[in-house]
């Protein structure tokens, strides 16, 4: 039953790589700025809980505050950087630049106050083994990084669609021009979007470390592979984003039936490369 | 008259050319210099070595260092990546004028090692095992076994346990390939099998794909040649239940994955290197850490230079790596944290192999490698 395994852990890599997928694509889509520093957040999610559980705060606090952290944090981001860069007129090319050096500068803080030594949460729960159906066998901390991220998913969807602030966001990135005579506001609009994709992307940035540990620069490889996935998926698309990310990561788990490891990353990412010829607009794209 | 002037100034020239070579003056303090990784994943090991280094130094200073010179060392972080250790062996080199620098992993060290040759600088190597490092260059030595003279001890020992099929985990560098290479060669001239082999990426710590299908061979044993992310990969076996053993290098010898009672069980061959109490005290009194393996090897490695310089001081010869090294092999044999002897470029140390259990590192057997 090694697929079916595999088959499990590429479905709680995917759930993961997905919150990252649709809190970057909710920024990307809305605010049109390629927000890189977002792999900060989700760090300093990580870390934030790290601390709070050392010094003795229970799991569920932990995560919450690092939550409302990372939310404050990602306004912070936004109003404070790429909003005063747009009154500037700077182009999206200058803010992109802007957003590496605020990652930057959050991963050196993040190795200087904790170390870049690989830290583990020192929570013994998270490590105990359930077996599933016989020989599938998750730990308490990958269940509930599944569980959580399919709960974040459902979440936005429902954000996205039943509520007038998700929909006043739909309507300000479908035309911010348009939104910005209609007084919606933009750019407090881009503000509490920010605020809200770090809110979600510090799920899997508490969660994810709890079962593989934390390192500074950790973040980087999810968000990079997320933003694979928000392309392919479809710009925009939310079901999209997560899908296509639960696809990346079970091919990567997958093709180790049929090829060794190092070809793995490879092989999936050609694949998308080869995907995208034919679809360049991504799979869930609105036509 | 003129002839006289002429004369006098050659010799003055002479002696200024001279002295641009290290030679050291009364009271001045002598420079070297330590690249290894302080930041990224290694770093754990690093600054171990980093503070065995540090710890010795401020000892030896305490006592009025060197034949009164004061020895300073100038730590560069090489982030366990060659381009930046090649970086800062130049400025270490070119710049600070350092004439013995001590290093720390196998990619950074091979990168460095045709410099050393080239501008005759005596490296130091107390914590990477790559094989190539035998050979890499005649400036650089060796104070630990290579992952080849490890290999060869948990090969024989694995065979005589009944542990004949294996599969391999390794790091896709320098020194998790070196390490694999060797256990396909050395396993199987045991007489041993390999039944199948995963990478794994520096620095990565989701290994379940990779164990998951190693696991399906039916292995024996396997053995991991990874050199950082051991606590997640002790858990992660865990979390497995594997029926087959686990063992591996000194690389296992992580302090974090020691104490963490997921890794009962794992097996590890290492270089035998202990600390008396009252100097493992006195570290752990000073960084509030305990005196581990890499603290203990580059505290060693400290010592053997210290021997040597002070043989070069006494022989009156300025300090260059040239003369380091030549009075290095010339002494031969140091009785520092362990006896070891350089009848090559590494030393003959000997090398036990410990199993973790319950938070402890415990030695099963011991044997001298050549």
């Amino acid at each position: 039953m090694l697929w079916l395994q595999l088959l499990v852990n590429g479905l709680e890599t995917g759930c993961a790589l997905g919150v990252v997928a649709i809190s970057f694509s909710l920024v990307y889509a809305t605010t049109k700025i390629f927000h890189v520093a977002h792999a900060g957040i989700y760090t300093m999610g990580g870390y934030l809980a790290w601390w709070l559980v050392t010094h003795g705060a229970p799991s569920a606090v932990a995560l919450l505050l690092a939550v409302a952290a990372c939310t404050v944090g990602g306004a912070m981001i936004q109003s404070q950087i790429y909003a005063r860069l747009e009154r500037r007129r700077a182009t999206h090319l200058v803010i992109l630049i802007a957003s590496l050096g605020t990652l930057a500068v959050m991963q050196n803080i993040i190795a200087a106050v904790f170390t870049p030594n690989i830290l583990q949460f020192p929570i013994p729960w998270a490590a105990n083994v359930m077996a599933l159906g016989g020989e599938v066998r998750l730990t308490w901390a990958q269940m509930l990084t599944i569980a959580v991220s399919l709960a974040a998913y459902a979440g936005v969807m429902w954000f996205a669609h039943y509520t007038i602030l998700g929909k006043r966001i739909r309507a300000v990135a479908s035309n911010p021009f348009l939104a910005q005579i209609t007084r919606l506001q933009p750019q407090s609009v881009y503000v509490i979007v920010v605020a809200i994709a770090s809110a979600i992307v510090a799920l899997p940035g508490v969660l994810v470390p709890l079962d593989l540990g934390l390192q500074p620069y950790g973040g980087i490889t999810p968000l990079l592979t997320a933003t694979i996935a928000m392309i392919a998926g479809g710009v925009g698309s939310i079901t999209g984003a997560f899908a296509l990310s639960i696809v990346i990561a079970e091919l990567q788990n997958l093709s180790l039936l049929v090829m060794p490891g190092e070809w793995s990353i490879g092989i999936t990412f050609f694949i998308f490369v080869i995907f995208m010829l034919f679809r360049p607009t991504g799979l869930f794209a609105a036509r | 008259m003129l002839r006289k002037v002429a004369i006098t100034l050659a010799v003055l020239a002479t002696v200024w050319i001279g002295g641009d070579a290290p030679r050291a003056m009364a009271a001045d303090p002598i420079q070297f210099g330590a690249i290894i990784p302080l930041t990224g994943a290694a770093a754990v090991v690093g600054t171990q070595e980093m503070r065995g280094i540090q710890f010795a130094l401020d000892a030896v200073n305490a006592k009025g260092g060197v034949r009164g010179h004061k020895i300073e060392v100038q730590f560069e972080d090489n982030q366990a990546k060659s381009d930046v250790a090649v970086l800062s062996f130049n400025k270490l080199v070119d710049l600070q004028h350092v004439q013995m620098i001590f290093t720390g992993y196998s990619g950074p060290t091979l990168a460095m090692a045709p410099l050393a040759t080239r501008k005759k600088i005596l490296m130091v190597n107390a914590g990477a095992q790559s094989d190539k490092l035998s050979t890499a260059s005649p400036y650089l030595v060796n104070t630990l076994p290579s992952t080849g003279d490890e290999v060869k001890v948990m090969s024989k020992y694995l065979v005589e346990q009944g542990k004949k099929k294996a599969v391999v985990l390794f790091e896709n560098d320098a020194a998790g390939i070196g390490g694999r290479d060797d256990f396909l060669d050395l396993f199987v001239k045991a007489g041993g099998t390999i039944l199948a082999q995963e990478p794994t990426q520096f620095g990565q710590t989701d290994y379940r794909p990779a164990l998951l299908k190693l696991a399906a061979a039916k292995p024996d044993v396997m053995y991991v040649v990874i050199t950082a992310g051991m606590v997640q990969l002790a858990q992660q076996l865990k979390q497995m239940n594997p029926d087959f053993t686990t063992v591996g290098s000194t690389f296992m010898s992580d302090p974090a994955a020691i104490a963490d009672p997921a890794s009962t069980g794992l097996i590890h061959t290492q270089a035998q290197i202990n600390a008396p109490p009252e100097l493992a005290a006195a570290f752990k009194a000073k960084y509030g850490d305990d005196m581990d393996f890499f603290a203990r090897q580059y505290y060693n490695a400290a010592q053997i230079i210290f021997t040597t310089l002070d043989k070069v001081l006494a022989e009156n010869k300025p300090v260059t790596g040239e003369n380091l090294h030549d009075t290095l092999f010339a002494i031969k044999t140091f009785q520092g944290l362990l006896p070891m002897t350089f009848n090559s470029n590494t030393a003959t140390v000997p090398i036990g192999i410990n199993m973790m259990k319950d938070g402890k590192d415990v030695t099963l057997t011991e044997v001298t490698a050549q």
